[in-house]
């Protein structure tokens, strides 16, 4: 690819940074926040372009792990019964062919098994779901605050 | 809950989450330019303050819900006096009420420091969104020098400043807490009284459906919080309600920076009756502290536990670690729905003048994520 997209970025990083940030008049508050701003972003993307593609197959990795350890442990009544079944049917099409959209799906699956255990799981699953969650969110949520550490707003 | 518990809100914010979905449909909104907030301005006090000259309008940088701009109006006998408007968005981070706030505004002069609330527009009927003018205060949100942080988020006062403000901090947050609200009725404010449960059903019942209209991208500890949420909530008795701020914290407040005399305390917009622990737990949140040294302060200005025993101290007031534990989890979950929903939300549907910063806040989401873990696996304290 000619130009690559690092390229690309930075040019547009240092258009906004030495032509146009110094061309706007010192009432111009707004713009120049979101000037500032872009040009943040620009720089963090630019940081994590390559590895964007890998970062996103993990994200669909980790959400079938929770999905599938949930499927080993939870029972329960109609709707559990129910959800169980779709959250299988999201996890069986996660095929890491639409990465974003395959994700998004097991996880609304996770997110109706929940409300249906809540409903009527049997009473291990409610006892057994919360650990489920927090073993794998956990260090799911700890990868997620260092990808976006750059935006300064994290600690860590 | 049945439906009709999970409907269970004040009039207001059902208001509110109509319009928001409502508005989604609307065209792409942009920022206003300086010539048209002056035309707007000039043909408003044309209405309500004939003969006073309309000058010097400038925006306000900072902030991330409100397009807010200064400017001075001459009335018709000469004097001159700075304003401030504030101007709803199309859709913007958090969705308020611009009467609402006024009519706090007006409740705590001379309570505790405030803008004076001069005018309103509740329904935009002359602004092209609900706006509302003050009179300018003087003053900084944070120290000159500490550098540029998004929307006063982790303001570090130093050690001079913080021993100035501190008191002045919690005082006014007892203050605040003591406002006798039954004795002088807010107009529009419901009181929580149906049960002792209706306090903590309506806040999670108003952001479960900020989340859901908003359509939040869900995560397991999403799911688990807000489950947890509507599994655990804390009675409030009668004696626990009080008029909470609602985004009390550094950033939000203005002070002097040579005395450290705060000269005014902002953005009441997320006022309500409600159980004073939610102020705390807000207040307690680490997203709006420093860490120094391996030491979290509260708003750069109490460590956690100090906080809670002056706070006790002060007030008169209990502290319930079950109840507070409750309202540390509501306030993690409240900051990703802001984040993870109603900022890209707004952003996604062009419907806001600073996408761009609701972006880069969107990033601040792994950071409640993490706290919600981390409350959820340590549970409330014996």
């Amino acid at each position: 690819m000619t130009p690559n997209v690092d390229e690309r970025l930075a040019s547009i990083v240092r258009a906004l940074s030495e032509v146009i940030l110094p061309h706007l008049p010192p009432e111009a508050s707004l713009a120049q926040e979101q000037v500032h701003l872009c040009i943040g972003h620009l720089q963090i993307l630019r940081a994590q372009f390559d590895a964007v593609p890998a970062f996103e197959r993990e994200e669909l990795d980790d959400a079938v792990a929770v999905a599938r350890d949930l499927a080993g442990t939870v029972t329960g009544g109609e709707q559990t019964t129910a959800a169980l079944a779709a959250m299988n049917a999201a996890v069986a099409a996660a095929d890491g062919g639409d990465v974003r959209g395959q994700r998004a799906a097991v996880l609304e699956a996770v997110d109706a098994l929940v409300k249906a255990v809540s409903a009527d799981g049997s009473s291990n699953a409610k006892v057994a779901l919360p650990g489920i969650i927090l073993s794998h969110e956990a260090p799911r949520t700890l990868k997620d605050r260092q990808w976006f550490a750059p935006f300064g707003f994290d600690t860590l | 809950m049945t439906t009709a518990t999970l409907n269970d809100m004040e009039a207001v914010n059902r208001r509110i989450l109509d319009r928001r979905a409502a508005n989604r449909s609307l065209p792409p909104y942009r920022a206003a330019l300086i010539p048209e907030v002056t035309d707007l301005l000039a043909s408003y006090f044309d209405k309500v303050c004939p003969g006073a000259v309309v000058d010097g309008v400038r925006r306000v940088g900072g902030g991330a819900s409100k397009e807010q701009f200064f400017f001075t109006l001459t009335d018709a006998e000469g004097a001159r006096q700075q304003y401030l408007l504030r101007m709803d968005p199309r859709s913007a981070i958090t969705e308020t009420d611009r009467e609402r706030e006024f009519i706090l505004l007006q409740a705590m002069a001379g309570v505790v420091p405030v803008p004076e609330a001069a005018w309103v527009d509740p329904a935009g009927s002359h602004f092209p969104q609900p706006a509302a003018i003050m009179k300018v205060v003087s003053g900084v949100t944070k120290p000159s020098g500490s550098g540029v942080k998004v929307s006063g988020l982790g303001t570090w006062l130093g050690e001079d400043l913080r021993a100035k403000l501190r008191d002045q901090f919690l005082d006014h947050l007892v203050t605040i807490h003591a406002y006798d609200f039954r004795a002088n009725p807010l107009p529009g404010f419901e009181v929580p009284d149906a049960d002792d449960l209706q306090a903590a059903r309506w806040v999670i019942n108003y952001w479960h459906e900020l989340w859901r209209i908003d359509h939040g991208e869900t995560r397991p500890i999403v799911a688990l919080a807000q489950q947890w949420l509507a599994d655990n909530l804390p009675p409030c008795p009668p004696e626990n309600l009080v008029l909470t701020h609602g985004d009390y914290r550094t950033g939000n407040y203005l002070f002097d920076e040579a005395s450290g005399q705060i000269t005014a305390l902002l953005d009441w917009e997320l006022a309500r009756i409600g159980d004073f622990h939610e102020d705390l737990g807000w207040v307690l949140m680490q997203i709006f502290g420093t860490n120094e040294d391996g030491t979290f302060r509260a708003s750069d200005l109490f460590e956690r536990e100090e906080f809670i025993t002056e706070y006790e101290r002060r007030s008169g007031r209990t502290v319930n670690r079950t109840t507070l534990h409750f309202y540390d989890v509501l306030s993690s979950y409240k900051c990703y729905v802001i984040c993870a929903a109603n900022g890209l939300a707004a952003a996604r549907s062009q419907h806001n003048h600073q996408d761009v910063l609701l972006t880069f806040l969107g990033c601040a989401t792994a950071i409640f994520a993490g706290d919600l873990v981390r409350l959820l696996s340590q549970g409330a304290p014996a």
